[in-house]
This record gives structure tokens, C-alpha cells and sequence, in this order.
């Protein structure tokens, strides 16, 4: 499409000037998104920060007064193993989650977007099938498929053949993570997905044709073309999907608690019953919460970076 | 991009088999357990179908628990969140509805400053809302959790709204700045050389051509809120105020329960959304797509 201002060369200027009243009206029209997210969002993660380094509890919640207690909330953070345990859990659902949203993602984004493929078009629909579920309701409904005694995995293993003894998925530590991991996949790949999908249909049919005729094997125009291309969505679905992974709770929630003994807790866990369980520190959920903070800060700095570039571009 | 090897159509054919199954595969159990009794469930640990199909289950969970029917008459136990469920699922109505309504509101007047007026720091906003998105919940819920119960704010709708908006205002402001972005500009020139004020352009122009932009919006957000299990989680300890990820969240101490029980709590639970995506495609797509790439 050619530039709209070729064709009234001379009254695009005269509007697109800064008149007066822009600054005024910009000012007003976001007065009232600003102020909802200056009191829900921007001010609570401040005050965080602010109660991180109080003396807070049900008990001091009721008499109003919190004590200053300096970093003896974050000592205390630091000193605690199970905090350590969670983060390490953490980056392991992190990497191992992300890695998988990433590669079954592209994996299917790549059949669906081969037209020739018989049926292609009905998953294509049923593509966000997974997003739809509510995360609780997927904590639930896998919980059910890993269920010693009458889970759908057992019964389907046990059927097959493939097992003689039902498997105690959720009591062995190592595969309750896999468990927990599996569940949060299988709802947010499709996400993965789409984005892919999206990308793939970015690219020029012809850069494919012209490979095909220099006789290039798909899986080398997969390597050439497709993957360079798709770099930048690929970027951005590491970060995000990083951060919200990094946040997972529902599925650790519904599914195993944090157990089998501390096996599957992670830092949104930890956090949570830190502050919300008994005896309801909310000091040391806070020092905790500013860790994240702070950790995911970080990613989102590079994706604030990454898409906003190209918004200026 | 050529013709396909009959090696190649069997493996691409294969591959989009196995993504269906994947897809899809998880959420049969579901709808199997969901349709027999507890009996039937624990009778033969083998089986895959369900012996006697009831939708007892249904029955029970729709009448609040005063349907018992032949299946549940003996059970002396029912779990709360069967005669919560009715409850919850209006309360979820209510708090979806109005959070996707005020989160639209809210939103659509900022990105149109984002899209259209060229003010310096109006620039910020996008690169704020990318920052704000990705502030953790449980970070979030801390510090609010205090704050709600000092303006006592705990155990209302109004709070989880609230909470909910601020929480989801970013993300909705991402999905419509590249929406109006993408609308021509001449119209609303058009109708400002005949007299109309900015505002008045924005709202008798450029609002209704956003008209499948704002629905995108709307979905994901409606979506997005029936979603939320931690803040109702926090925010609310109240029965007559918990939501449906709340209610359902309560079968997860419940040793007692019935797994055909929590089944059918659960496909009635996540019907809604599931729905919603899947008749609202479109719209869902664009919107998530937008959202996500082009801030």
C-alpha cells in the first residue's frame, strides 16, 4: 500500500502537527488506565518492597503497627533451604518446560502450516482447544490422569500391557515434577503455537519456491529459511513464556501441593505459603516476592527491549 | 511448494495425528469420568470405557446437591463446592463480564493515545505496559492482600474486579495499541475537516471501524478472568463471594471426593472459555497474536 500522505500531500502535515490540545487530551484519555495501574499495580510492587523490611503478620495486620526489622526478612529468605530447593526447582520447570513449549510448538506449527496435509485444517482449529481450559481445571484434570490408583495413564499403560503394577506418578519425586511440568506444557504450547503459526505465515511462499527449485530438501528449508526468519517470535515466546512459567502456580496448586515432601515446590509456591499459610508471614513473603521481582525484572527489561524496538522500527 | 512424496505425505499425515492426539488426548478423561459413577470408576482398574454411562454426576452438581438420584442416595459426604458451584459460576459471570468490560474501557482510550496522538511521552506507555505485564501475580498479591484489607476491600467482587483490571489493563492495552494502529487514518481526517472534535473522531469513527479489535480484547480478557484462581484465591475467604477456580480449587484437599465428581465439576467448569475460544476463534487469535508481537 503506498503511504497515506502521497495523496494529500498538503493537508496531512496540517493534521498530523502537534495541535494544540493533543498533550492535554493524551493526558486525560490515559488519566484513568494510569491511575487504576498506579494503585494496583505499580504502588504494591513498591509496597513489597516497603513490607519485605517490616515485622508483618496476622498480628501486627490487626494492631496496625509494623515494626521495622530491616534485612532480618531477607536473612532469614536466605538462610531458609527449602527457598533455595524451590528456586532450584524453579529454573528446572522453567528450562525444561520452555524448551518443550518451544520445540513440540514449532514441531506442530510446522505441520499445520503444510496445507497439503490431510486434516491439517481441523487441527488448526482445535489449535487453542488446551489455552481454553482454566489452569485450576487442568491442575484437576491431570491429577486425575496421574492417579495411582484410578488414573487414565495407569489404565491406559495397565490395558496396553505396558506396565504390570500401577506407577505412584504423583508420590515419586522425580516424576511428580514431571507430572507438574507435563500439565503446564500441554496447556501452554498452544500459545507456542499460534505464535509460530502466525510467523510462519509471514514468510513469502517464494523464498520456499525458489529453494525447491535450487533443490533444497524441506528440512534444509526448514534450517535456512523458516528458523532464521521466525528468530525474532522465537525470541519473543523464550521471554515470555520464561517469565510465566517462572510464576507457575495453579497446576502446582491443583496437582501435588509442593509434594511429594518439598519435591515440586516452586518460588510462586513458596511465596504463597510463606505469606498465606499459617503463621501468615507476610514480611518473608515479601522478601520473597521482591526476589522474583527483581529476577524477573530482568526479562522483562529484554522483552520491553525486543518489542519495542519494533514498535519504533 | 511442490508435490510430496507418498513417504512424505504418510510422515506429515502421521505427525498432524500425533498433534491432534495431543491436543486433544488429555481432555477425554475428563469427559469419560465425568459420565460414570464412582462405582464403575474403581470397579476394573483396566477399563477404559465407562460400564454404565449416568449422567448422574451432572444431576447432582446442576441441583446444588439436592438431586441425589439412586447413585449418590447412600453417600453421606458431599464436598462444599457441589452447593457452591451455582454460586460461584454467577460470580464468575459477574466478575468476568465486568472485569473485560472495564479493562476494554480503560484501555481502548489509552492505546488510542498510543496510536494516534503524537505526544512525546505517550510513547512510554506501550513500553510500560510491556514492562507491567510481566510483574508476577503472586508479587503482586502479597503487598495487595494488605492493602485490600486495610481499604476493606477482602471478600467483595469488587475487589477481585479491581484487582483483576490492574493486573490485566497492560496486557489489553498491547492487544488494541497495534489494532487501532492498523486503521486507516483518512477517515478520521475525513471527519475532522467536516468539524469533529479528536474525541469526537475516536468515538464516532475510529471506536466502531475497532469494532473486531475491542471483541479480541474483550474475549481474551472475559477468558483470561474465569481463569484467575490466585487473586479470587487471596482476595476472597467468603463462600457467597468465591468464584469457580476458587470453588474447584477446594476439591484439591478434599480427600473424599469422587474423581467422576470432580470430572463433571470440571468440564462444566471449563465448557465456558473452552467454548468461547473455539466459537470466537478469530477474534482470539488476532488478539493473542497482536498482544504478543507487536506491543
Amino acid at each position: 500500500m503506498a503511504p497515506a500522505s502521497s495523496d494529500s500531500p498538503k493537508s496531512r502535515p496540517l493534521l498530523r502537527a502537534r495541535e494544540p490540545g493533543a498533550g492535554a487530551l493524551a493526558l486525560l484519555l490515559n488519566l484513568p488506565a494510569g491511575l487504576v495501574l498506579l494503585a494496583v499495580l505499580a504502588w504494591p510492587v513498591l509496597y513489597a518492597g516497603w513490607l519485605s523490611l517490616h515485622e508483618v503478620s496476622l498480628r501486627q495486620l490487626r494492631s496496625g503497627e509494623l515494626p521495622f526489622t530491616g534485612v532480618a526478612n531477607y536473612v532469614r529468605l536466605f538462610g531458609d533451604d527449602v527457598f533455595w530447593l524451590a528456586l532450584q526447582h524453579t529454573v528446572v520447570f522453567v528450562a525444561v518446560s520452555v524448551a518443550l513449549e518451544v520445540v513440540i510448538g514449532l514441531g506442530i506449527a510446522l505441520v499445520i502450516d503444510d496445507e497439503r496435509v490431510a486434516l491439517s485444517r481441523v487441527t488448526r482449529v482445535l489449535l487453542l482447544a488446551p489455552w481454553g481450559v482454566p489452569p485450576v481445571v487442568n491442575g484437576l484434570l491431570w491429577s486425575f490422569i496421574f492417579n495411582a490408583q484410578y488414573g487414565y495413564l495407569n489404565r491406559t499403560l495397565l490395558a496396553l500391557g505396558l506396565i504390570r503394577e500401577p506407577v505412584n506418578w504423583l508420590g515419586d519425586p522425580s516424576l511428580a515434577m514431571v507430572a507438574v511440568i507435563t500439565a503446564y506444557v500441554w496447556r501452554t504450547t498452544p500459545f507456542n503455537i499460534l505464535l509460530y503459526h502466525a510467523g510462519l505465515r509471514g514468510i513469502p511462499r517464494d523464498c520456499y519456491e525458489a529453494a525447491a527449485v535450487d533443490g533444497a530438501s524441506g528440512w534444509r528449508r526448514f534450517w535456512h529459511i523458516s528458523l532464521p526468519l521466525l528468530r525474532p517470535v522465537i525470541a519473543v515466546t523464550l521471554i515470555l513464556r520464561t517469565t510465566f512459567a517462572f510464576m507457575v502456580f495453579d497446576e502446582i496448586f491443583a496437582i501435588t501441593q509442593g509434594g511429594p515432601g518439598n519435591a515440586t515446590w516452586v518460588a510462586a509456591w513458596y511465596t504463597y505459603r510463606a505469606a498465606f499459610q499459617p503463621p501468615f508471614n507476610i514480611g518473608l513473603g515479601s522478601a520473597s516476592a521482591s526476589v522474583m521481582a527483581l529476577i524477573l525484572g530482568v526479562a522483562a527489561l529484554a522483552y520491553a527491549r525486543l518489542v519495542g524496538r519494533r514498535l519504533e522500527a | 511448494m511442490g508435490r510430496l512424496s507418498p513417504l512424505g505425505r504418510v510422515g506429515l499425515w502421521l505427525a498432524n495425528v500425533a498433534a491432534l492426539a495431543f491436543l486433544l488426548l488429555p481432555l477425554v478423561p475428563v469427559v469419560l469420568g465425568a459420565l460414570q459413577s464412582e462405582k464403575s470408576l474403581t470397579a476394573d482398574i483396566r477399563s477404559l470405557l465407562p460400564g454404565q454411562p449416568t449422567l448422574a454426576n451432572f444431576q447432582l452438581i446442576l441441583s446444588g446437591g439436592a438431586n441425589r438420584g439412586p447413585i449418590f442416595e447412600q453417600v453421606t459426604y458431599l464436598p462444599k463446592s457441589i452447593e457452591r458451584f451455582g454460586a460461584a459460576f454467577l460470580n464468575s459471570v459477574i466478575v468476568a463480564s465486568s472485569v473485560a468490560l472495564l479493562t476494554l474501557a480503560l484501555a481502548s482510550l489509552s492505546a488510542y493515545t498510543v496510536a494516534r496522538l503524537n505526544v512525546a511521552w505517550v510513547k512510554a506507555v506501550v513500553s510500560l505496559s510491556l514492562l507491567a505485564r510481566l510483574v508476577p501475580l503472586i508479587v503482586l498479591m502479597v503487598p495487595l492482600y494488605v492493602l485490600f484489607r486495610q481499604y476493606g476491600l477482602l471478600n467483595s467482587l469488587s475487589g477481585v474486579v479491581l484487582a483483576e483490571v490492574g493486573f490485566l489493563l497492560p496486557y489489553a492495552i498491547l492487544i488494541l495499541v497495534p489494532y487501532f494502529a492498523s486503521l486507516p487514518v483518512e477517515l478520521e481526517d475525513a471527519a475532522r475537516i467536516d468539524g469533529c472534535t479528536r474525541f469526537g473522531a475516536f468515538w464516532r469513527i475510529v471506536l466502531p471501524l475497532a469494532t473486531p479489535g475491542l471483541a479480541a480484547c474483550a474475549t481474551i480478557m472475559f477468558i483470561l478472568s474465569w481463569h484467575e484462581l490466585l487473586i479470587p484465591l487471596i482476595v476472597v475467604s467468603r463462600p457467597e463471594a468465591m468464584t469457580l477456580p476458587v470453588v474447584l480449587a477446594g476439591l484439591v484437599s478434599d480427600y473424599f471426593v469422587f474423581f467422576t465428581l470432580m470430572m463433571a465439576i470440571c468440564l462444566l467448569g471449563l465448557a465456558p472459555t473452552l467454548l468461547l475460544v473455539l466459537l470466537l476463534q478469530k477474534y482470539v487469535v488476532r488478539g493473542l497474536v497482536a498482544g504478543a508481537l507487536k506491543g
